[in-house]
Formats: C-alpha cells, structure tokens, sequence
C-alpha cells in the first residue's frame, strides 16, 4: 500500500487504523475513511472493470459514483459503486464484466469491433434474414447487463425505512444549503439537512483557497458544520442521497448506515412544507479521444484522492481543464508532490489572476486556448495529446495522469424531477433553473455561483424563501437578503466548449453504455434530432450513473452539431433515483402485517395448517392431508369446531338505521324480526354481488350484522357511501374484531354445547334461523345463531374475543366425550360447497349479479328500485339468457374434482368451474360451476379443460343442488 | 368448568413481576427488567367506548366537555375523549382506578375487544414512530393531546399523542385486536435501537399521573 499523507486537515482518513481486505482473492489493506475505491488506488490497483460494450479499461474519474466505472461486486453483491462505499473490514472485492481480469480481459478485442456496433446496431443488424435476430438477440442479452445475480440471491444486510416530517428540506450539505438551513433554523423551523457524502462542507471542505479575512474554505466549512449541528431543530443526514422529489414537497432519499447503525441502508420518505436544492455541480466531462482512460479523472476526483484519501492520484499530471478549480487543484497537487507536466486551459481569458500568477510563479507551464485531444496507454495513460481549440497545433506529452474537466455542470435532478424547468444561460454555459416548482428554492452553486460568499449568501435568501413558505419571514427579510446577494459577484462566465477537435470515434460522451460523439453523430444523421430521442437510440445515459456523465453534455454536442442559432435544445429527463440504489433499500424493513384471530395461537398448537387469506392468517387445515377427509367426515357424523372470527360483523344504530339496510340489501330489511336471523345480500350498481351475511335486530334502531371477512374492511364506507345524500342519522360500528366467532357444527352440536349453557337448546325453543343471546356462567355474554352454512345442525356463537379462548376449551371440554375435532377452511368449503352454499369471490366474480348465482329469492321486488342499491340493473338482467348461470355437476367416469378455475369448454370457452372436490359425503366428485346458460340445463355434459391438460378433458354432468341433503334436514334437526 | 379468563391480544416476552386479576383480566404491573425507557405497555383491557350521535354538541360524557374539532383531544379524570369527526368521538379509560362501566345510552358501543390498545412512552418514541408513520407527531403547531387516525406499520389507527416533550413524550395507540401481534412485533423490532422493552401498568400509571 502506498504512502498516505497525514498531515492535511482535510483528509478524512485514520491511517492508524488498517482495515483488510480480500481483493481478487489476495489480503489487501486499506485505512479507516478509506472508500473501496481509495482503497484499491493505494494499493496500486488503477483498472478497476471493464465498460459494458467494448470491455475498455475503466478506472477512477469522478470519486462521487457518477458513472459505472468503479461499479465492482462487492461482498457478493454486484454494481456496488465503489467510489461512494466506505471500505468496511473483511470485504471481499472482485471485478466485474470482465473475461479473465480487468487487467486482461479477453473480451478486450470488442473495442477495435466498434465499427460492427453503430449507433441502435440492434435495431439495423441481424434482423435479415429473420431467422437470425432469435440467434443473435441471445448473444446481446449474454453480453448486455454489467454484474450477475443468481435469481435466487437472498440480499445481505440490514435495511429500514423513515418517514420524517419537516419544515424545510435542504438538499445538500455545502455551504449554501448549510446557510439556509441555519437561516431557516433560526427562524424555529424545523430543518432537514440531507448531504450525500458522509460529511457537511460540499465545495469549501476540500480546498484550501481563501473564503475571507484569511480564512481558508476547509475552515469555513468546518465552522459551518459546528453550526449545524448546534442547533437543535436541524437534524443532519449526511451520506444520504436525495432520489426523488415529487409533488407537495415529498422528497424521498437513502442513507448509508455508519458502523454503529443499525442498518446497511435506509430509505427515507420527507414530508417538508419547503425544499431547498443546493446539490450544487459536477464537473462537466471534457470528451477528447480515449477521455475514459483509467489515469484520466475530474479535477475534483484528484484534489479529493490527495486532500481527502490522502494519496496523489499519480507521478507527473497534464491538466486540461475549463475552470478555475482546476488551476486551484493543480496548485495544491503540485504543493503536495505531483509534478505538472502542463496546464492546458479551454479558455482564452477569464482566469483568476491570483492563480495565473501563482502557477507563473510555480513555473507550471500553462496553455491558454488549448485543450487535450487524446489519451494514450494501451490500459492505462502513458502519455497525451493536447492541441490548441483550432487543431492547428498540438503537442503530446508523458504523463500518468491527466486531469480533465470541460467546466462545470449544476446538479439540477431535484428540480426537474418535481417538474421545475431549466434554461440555457449563455454567461455560465450552464441549463439554470427557470421555472422552480412550488415552494422549492435553489441556492449556491446550482444558480452558476462560484464566490463563496455569493454562494453563502444565496443559501441566505433560499432560507428565508423556505421560511417565508412556512409562514416564518417577512418579505421585507427576502429583500434584503436578495439585495445582499446582488451586491456580491454574481455567475461566473462558463467554458462553452463541449468537444476537443477529434472526430469522435474514441471520444465518449456516455461512458455506462460506451456511446462516443461518433454515435451521437450517427443518431442525428438517422434523423433523431432530439436528445431524448437520441438517449434511446444510442442509450446515453441509460446506465447506472443514471446521466451523470453524458448529462448536459449531450444537449450542448446536439445543439452544436446541428448548428442551432439558440439553445433551445434541452437536458433528457431524469427520473427517480436519481441515484442509484438497492431495491432491498426501497422494500425497506417489510414487517408482515397480518391479523390473527384470538385461537391463533391455540390451533397452531393443534396443528393448524396456516394460510394467508386477505389480511387473516387462518386455519386451514388440521393435518397434512390437505382434502381434510377426517375433519370432513369428523363434522358430517359427530362435532367439530371451526374458529369463524375472521367474519365482518357490525352495528347499526340510531333513527335512520332500517333505511340504511333498506338500502344496502336486497332484502326488504323491515322483515327481520327480533329472535330470528335473516339471510341477505349486497349487491353493487350493476346488481353484481358484493357481500352476503345475516342481520339480527338488537333492540328498536339498533341491528347486529355480518359480512364476508373480505369485505369487513369496506363495509363502513360502503354503507355510508350509499347514504351519503340522505341526510340519515344512523352510526356504524365495526365489531368485526371485537368479537370472536366458533362454529359448532355436527350432529352432536348440541349435546357438546348444552353442557355449558343455562338455556333450554332444544329445536322447538332453539330453531333453526333463531337468534338468542345468553351469558356462560353468568359471565361470558354470548350472541347465538342456528345457521347451517355446512350443512348440519351448527350454532354460530359470537364471544368477546378476549373471552373466546376460555370459551373454546369450555367447549373442547364438554366435547370431549364425542371426540369433538377442530376443523378449518378448507374442510368448511367442501362442506358448504356440498350443500351448494356458495361464497362470493368464488362461486362469483366481478360480473356475477344475485340472479346468476341463484340467490334472487333474497331480493324483494317490491320495494323501490331507487332505493336498493342495484336494483335497477337486477331488474333489467333478470331476461337476460347470455348471463353465466351457476350449476352443479357431478364427473363422469368417476373422474377427479377438475381444479378451481377449470374452463368449462366446447369449442369455445363456455364457463369456469368455481368449486369442485372429490366429495367424502357424496363418494363422487362435484363441484359448482359458471356456465351460459344453454348448459345450464340438468343432464347437460360439461367438457372441462384445465391447463396443460393436452388432449385429456375432465367430463361433468349438471345435476340439481344442493348435492347433500337436500331438503335440508340435518341443520334443522 | 374452566376458569374464565381474558386474553389480550398482546403477548410480550418478558416475564411478569407483577400481576393484578381484574375483571377477569390478568393485568401485568410490573415485568422483569423493564429498562430506563422508552416504554410500550399493554392497555388493551382498559375500557373504550364508540360514541356516535348526530347532535354531539349537546352531550358530555364522563361529565366532560367533548373536544369540538375533529383531531382534538380532551384528557380530564383519566378520561380521554378524542374528536373523530363530526358525529364520533372516541373514549378511552386510562385511569383504570374505578371501575368504569359504559353509559347506558344507546349511542355507545363499547369497543373494548375491537382494538389492541397500547401506550408508547419515553425520550426517543417519536425516532421509534417515525420508522413506522409518516404521521406527524412533532408538530410545533398541535398541542398535546391531539389525535391522529391513521397508517402505523401500514396498519391503520388510532393514535392521541398525549405529550410530545423530552422524556414525558408519549403516545397512545389502538389498532383492530386481529394485528396485536405484528403491531408489537413490528413496535419492539422498531425500538430494538432505542432500548424500547415492554413496561407493566404501574410505570403507565406513574407516567400518566406526571403529565
């Protein structure tokens, strides 16, 4: 491992501390601070993977993720941006997209293969004759794609997820969106400070040129920083990226877990009443030929190696650069050891006269007007070319490194995303912010400012904007603020040049998708004028780095190759994340949310088979033998006990309550007499229906109903929904929690269940469809029902669900000379389905009206069609005979149940089988299926057809229903 | 017969200290190493009633003045009443001293089984609630107690933040009893970072007394 500075005050390492770790197989170390990429640059490594098409050498060049280049996989995990992720202990780093190494990639001839890959090659090639492109579309998906995950990778780590809620949200952790989170603190708002690296300072920490009165920018940061984190009502979020922001000032964002956290990553979801961009800029690539080079990096990309990582980015440096922080940086570098081979500088004039003179001084040799053409190395740069703007003369050079910027760009993704609009601006060179969206503010370097108390400054007013929109600031502040600004040094002239003179074919203007200007050029000859049509042609920009580098490159080279007058050419969109991250971080903690009912834990400890079904977990069965022929047979000759709980169950009170009813079910709801159950259905506008249950009057204005455990969660809204212009006065409680349901059914029902009440549970005073309330040992208050949904003798008992446990084992107890068994689910639709019960969502769908499913007795035709919902259409599909009809059927040949969702089907598809199962009760197989109406008929033969059936169909016959008993003897006994 | 007895639908880990047989309820007072804080305690046997009229103006329940905007709350002699909306207001017994039976008027329901019904208190409950919420809690411009109805873990609730300074911030929260289990699940998993532990009644009791 090389040498590391220790003596600056920016570096943000510990050389003390050495943390190894395993690189092609090999124990390496690096310091603590150090990111994977730092890591490897000290230990010598300079190609850190190869690009996606031609399998170039890529190596460090922005130090902040803003390509693929150092995209490698890290722990396992691919694509991991190496420049962003802090070196940890233990980390196993390999290359990725490479055959053999990065070093020697087999796959390295592809690059002289660009000739054969012209811009949309894919679109042009192979597809003549047509037999080739399947063959040849195989081969590009093999290559296509940087990393390999196995579609069975189990992520590692630890994710989680905050949603926080703020005043202001400041974007960036410079010094500007530093001043205006301070600004807006002051005013006692609450503040959110999101930075992307893991510490505050932005622009000033690394450098150490002047802010004022002596101080150096690192110090100013440094103070800025003490600031912050003074104030109690900001909450810093350094190493978190903003990736999203979206109407109503959401802005959403990741954070990167320090060692003591409790988590790998985070994602964070941010309410704020005001945003303030100051993401500030990054440097625009300058595109000469081979400008990807590994040895070729951004200006800010060497300076931090050396001020932050505390490693010279290389021996001997030609810079070639377009603004004034390369000549800064080439300063400072040439302080710290790297000998400058030249300064070339795009611009003719415009240069900071202190540093022109201090590199005169220096004795840096320094080229106004010039700029490099072309990197040399096989691998790794060896040497450069440099010519003046013309072409006309040029020189080349040895050098191992070659620090290139064509100026800078503004991070502008937060404002275009929440559909802020920019515009070009001839002064800076830059697309500025034009229209900025509601209640988000741009401050600093985003605005084209470079002075630092400008920038300051511009933080200053951003803050106070923030505030204004939180009601906090008088406008008079803001004008005094945007006076202070003025009378700083506003937006600095930008450098206007986009490419060196090269042709192109080696100049890359997209390195994550290797498009070069010669690509670029093909587009536009193709006709794609546009940039965001010439980003899908050639895919600039479509790679990980998310636009990074192509970024407001690719709009200027379009408008300058195409000779517009004026820039009206704009930036492609960008979309969320703005960067990139793991789908692990946006699935976030994933806590399971299920209800459970009040037996869960006991039925688990009978052998509950558990399932998820809609928001329950339930039972539903009781042993491995999942046609749950025991449980079946248990409830058709002896008892059994199913925990029902999971049904809706409600209260309806006051004045208006019966007209709610009236106008919810179809049934003429004046009928329900107090004592007795009544059975009825919901139906929707269309007369499809929705829900069915039993409604029991409690008292005068005041009913007790049920519904489907699916639509438990609608039920309130749909009733209210439906009553909305009426004016009613009724109220609605859900009690669908509160109490417990056990389902006591089979021959010996009532011998199990007079064992534990008072009452008198005899036929004649306990009947059928009757209701009766009582207490158990004058505690438990009970609501019973004598319904028959499988088809025995069964009492519905309806318990406080904290009571329901000790009501179940009294139950289990007073059972236990009959041997009475739990059953579940599934054992309870065969049964029912046996007595051709249907349940909706099974025997129906979305189109089934009342009619089809046979349950038109419920609907009382006489009351007023305007007043039950769905009504109307009842009466207009009752003559309807191209409706489904549902049918029972038996197989023939003693075949199989056919599977649920079987197509009934001639030459065409006919119908669906809803339920069908070998039925224990019957020994045959039946089921109930939708079919149109003409095989409605009894007798008629059903030709089922189940997937991957081939040839071989399942033959049905319909029969009458219910299949078992059907004159409804045994729940009446 | 067996004995009759009530469940929570909150199961807690820890071992109880101390335990109180009311109303059929086994109430744990105290568990075994509560910690210093933040809390979570299990309400879930405290009474709660549903009230809804269409004249809610006129009433007062528990002799208290019902909080006339829905969001607001009202905790007076251990009562608390929450606005839920133009004809609902929601009752909560957080007192627990008396045995507090609902009024016999037909517009009360109670909803005690409905919901799980826990409090979360101490220094750091609102970092817990926000890796759950995107609810509001901290905001300087609603006083204590206020009430919010909606998503916590996805879940949604009832939720009065009944102090929101320093150590004596504190919350109460019900959800619908079929998510006990996951809702603390999720709660504890959320405050693991926090040193969040389950707390008997008698350190609610203490906490409510001091607000």
């Amino acid at each position: 491992m090389m040498n590391r500075f220790n003596h600056l005050p920016t570096l943000k390492i510990d050389t003390t501390k050495k943390l190894a770790f395993i690189y092609k197989g090999k124990k390496h170390y690096g310091v603590e601070g150090d990111t994977v990429a730092s890591a490897l640059f000290a230990n010598k490594v300079r190609i850190f993977g190869r690009s996606l098409k031609y399998h170039r050498p890529r190596g460090l060049y922005s130090l902040d993720g803003e390509c693929s280049n150092t995209c490698m996989e890290v722990d396992g995990i691919p694509n991991v941006r190496c420049e962003n992720t802090l070196l940890k202990d233990g980390m196993v780093i390999k290359e990725q997209n490479v055959k053999g190494s990065a070093e020697k990639d087999y796959l390295g001839f592809l690059d002289k293969m660009d000739w054969m890959m012209p811009a949309g090659f894919y679109y042009n090639v192979m597809h003549k004759p047509a037999k080739v492109w399947p063959i040849a579309m195989k081969q590009i998906r093999k290559a296509a794609g940087l990393g390999k995950i196995s579609p069975d990778y189990e992520m590692p780590g630890k994710f989680d997820e905050i949603f926080l809620n703020t005043d202001v949200c400041v974007i960036g952790g410079g010094p500007s969106g530093m001043t205006a989170a301070l600004c807006a603190a002051q005013k006692g708002l609450r503040v959110i400070l999101m930075e992307s690296r893991p510490w505050l300072g932005g622009f000033f920490e690394y450098r150490s040129g002047e802010y004022k009165d002596g101080q150096n920018l690192h110090e100013r940061a440094q103070d800025l920083a003490k600031e912050v984190a003074a104030q109690d009502n900001i909450r810093v979020f350094t190493h978190t990226s903003a990736v999203g922001t979206y109407n109503n000032n959401l802005v959403t964002g990741f954070q990167i877990g320090k060692k003591e956290d409790v988590f790998d990553e985070r994602y964070l979801e941010i309410r704020a009443k005001s945003v303030v961009a100051a993401a500030g800029c990054i440097e625009r690539p300058l595109i000469f030929d081979h400008n990807e080079r590994p040895g070729v990096m951004q200006i800010g990309c060497a300076l931090r190696m050396a001020k932050t990582y505390g490693q010279l980015p290389g021996k001997k440096a030609v810079f070639s650069i377009g603004h004034d922080l390369g000549l800064e940086a080439a300063l400072e570098l040439h302080d710290l050891g790297l000998t400058i081979a030249c300064i070339t500088d795009i611009r003719e004039d415009g240069q900071d006269a202190d540093l022109l003179r201090k590199i005169e001084d220096k004795k840096i040799p320094f080229l106004k007007g010039w700029v490099a053409t072309k990197a040399h190395g096989a691998k790794i740069v060896k040497k450069i070319s440099i010519s003046s703007l013309d072409g006309q003369v040029s020189k080349t050079l040895d050098c191992d490194l070659i620090v290139a910027s064509a100026g800078m760009t503004p991070v502008t993704g937060h404002i275009t995303v929440a559909q802020g609009t920019l515009k070009y601006d001839n002064h800076t060179g830059f697309f500025l912010p034009d229209k900025m969206p509601e209640k988000m503010h741009a401050a600093g370097r985003i605005l084209g400012l470079n002075d630092p108390l400008s920038i300051e400054a511009s933080g200053k007013l951003a803050g106070l904007q923030a505030a204004f929109d939180c009601e906090n600031c008088s406008i008079q502040e803001i004008g005094e603020a945007k006076k202070a600004l003025e009378s700083l040094p506003g937006p600095v002239r930008g450098s206007k040049l986009v490419t060196a003179p090269v042709k192109g074919r080696k100049s890359f203007i997209c390195f994550d998708e290797d498009a070069t200007i010669k690509n670029i050029k093909q587009a536009i000859e193709k006709g794609f004028d546009v940039p965001e049509l010439i980003k899908r042609f050639t895919a600039t920009g479509l790679g990980p780095g998310q636009g990074g580098i192509p970024g407001h490159n690719l709009p200027l080279y379009v408008a300058k190759y195409q000779a517009l007058s004026d820039i009206s050419i704009r930036p492609t969109n960008v979309r969320p994340p703005l960067v990139p991250t793991l789908i692990s971080t946006y699935a976030g903690v994933n806590h399971k949310m299920f209800k459970i009912t009040p037996m869960d834990e006991m039925q688990k400890k009978d052998g509950g088979v558990f399932r998820n079904i809609g928001v329950w977990q339930r039972a539903r069965y009781f042993s491995n033998d999942f046609t749950c022929r025991k449980e079946i047979e248990n409830v058709r000759n002896n008892v059994g006990m199913l925990d029902g709980s999971t049904l809706g169950k409600f209260r309806i009170h006051g004045p208006d309550a019966l007209n709610a009813l009236q106008r919810v079910f179809v049934s003429d709801m004046t009928k329900v007499k107090q004592g007795r159950v009544k059975y009825s259905a919901m139906c929707n506008d269309d007369g499809c229906v929705i829900d069915d249950g039993i409604v029991v009057k409690q008292g005068e204005n005041d009913y007790y109903f049920t519904t489907s455990s699916g639509r438990a969660g609608q039920t309130v809204e749909w009733i209210r929904y439906h009553a909305r212009y009426d004016g009613w006065d009724f109220a609605l409680v859900n009690l669908t929690d509160s109490l417990g349901v056990i389902n006591l059914s089979g021959p010996n029902a009532r011998k199990v269940l007079e064992k534990i009440v008072d009452i008198d549970l005899s036929n004649e005073a306990f009947g059928f469809s009757e209701y009766k309330t009582f207490d158990i040992q004058d505690t438990v208050p009970v609501r019973a029902m004598r319904l028959g949904f499988v088809g025995e003798l069964s009492y519905e008992l309806h318990v406080p669900s904290s009571y329901m446990k000790s009501v179940w084992l009294m139950l289990r107890e007073a059972g236990k000379e009959f041997n009475i068994q739990n059953f579940g689910v599934e054992a309870q639709n065969v049964l029912r389905m046996e007595k051709c019960h249907i349940i909706l969502g099974q025997e129906s769908e979305q189109r089934t009206n009342l009619l089809d499913v046979g349950l038109g007795f419920l609907w009382d035709r006489k009351k007023s069609d305007a007043k039950t919902v769905g009504a109307v259409a009842l009466h207009q599909a009752e003559g309807d005979q191209t409706r489904l009809k549902l049918v029972g059927f038996k197989t023939q040949n003693n075949s199989r149940a056919p599977r649920d969702g079987a197509l009934v089907v001639d030459d065409k598809v006919r119908g669906y089988i809803c339920t069908a199962r070998d039925s224990f009760s019957l020994n045959e197989a039946v089921g109930m299926a939708l079919v149109e109406a003409e095989l409605s008929k009894i007798g008629t033969r059903l030709e089922i057809y189940e997937d991957e059936c081939g040839d071989d169909r399942i033959y049905g016959k319909v029969v009458a229903m219910p299949f078992y008993d059907p004159e409804g003897k045994r729940m009446k006994m | 017969m067996k004995e009759i007895q009530r469940i929570s639908p909150v199961v807690f880990k820890s071992s109880p200290l101390k335990t109180e047989k009311r109303d059929n309820w086994d109430v744990v007072m105290e568990y075994k190493e509560e910690g210093d804080g933040p809390f979570l305690v299990d309400l879930s046997h405290r009474p709660r009633f549903d009230l809804q009229d269409s004249n809610l103006a006129d009433k007062k329940s528990f002799e208290l003045e019902l909080p006339e905007t829905p969001g607001n709350s009202v905790l007076e002699n251990g009562i608390l009443a929450s606005r839920m909306n133009r004809t609902q207001v929601s009752l909560f017994d957080l007192d627990g001293q008396d045995d507090v039976s609902m009024p016999g008027e037909s517009y009360y329901t109670d909803v005690t089984e409905s919901t799980v019904c826990v409090a979360l208190f101490g220094k750091e409950i609102f970092l817990i609630c926000e890796k759950l919420t995107a609810l509001d809690f901290t905001d300087p411009q609603r006083k204590a107690p206020f009430f919010f109805q909606g998503p916590f873990s996805h879940v949604p609730c009832q939720i009065v933040t009944l102090n929101k300074e320093g150590e004596s911030s504190g919350i109460v929260l019900t959800c619908s009893r079929g998510y006990g289990r996951d809702m603390i699940d999720s709660i504890l998993h959320a405050g693991e970072e926090f040193g969040l532990k389950p707390a008997g009644e008698s350190r609610f009791t203490h906490w409510i007394k001091s607000l």
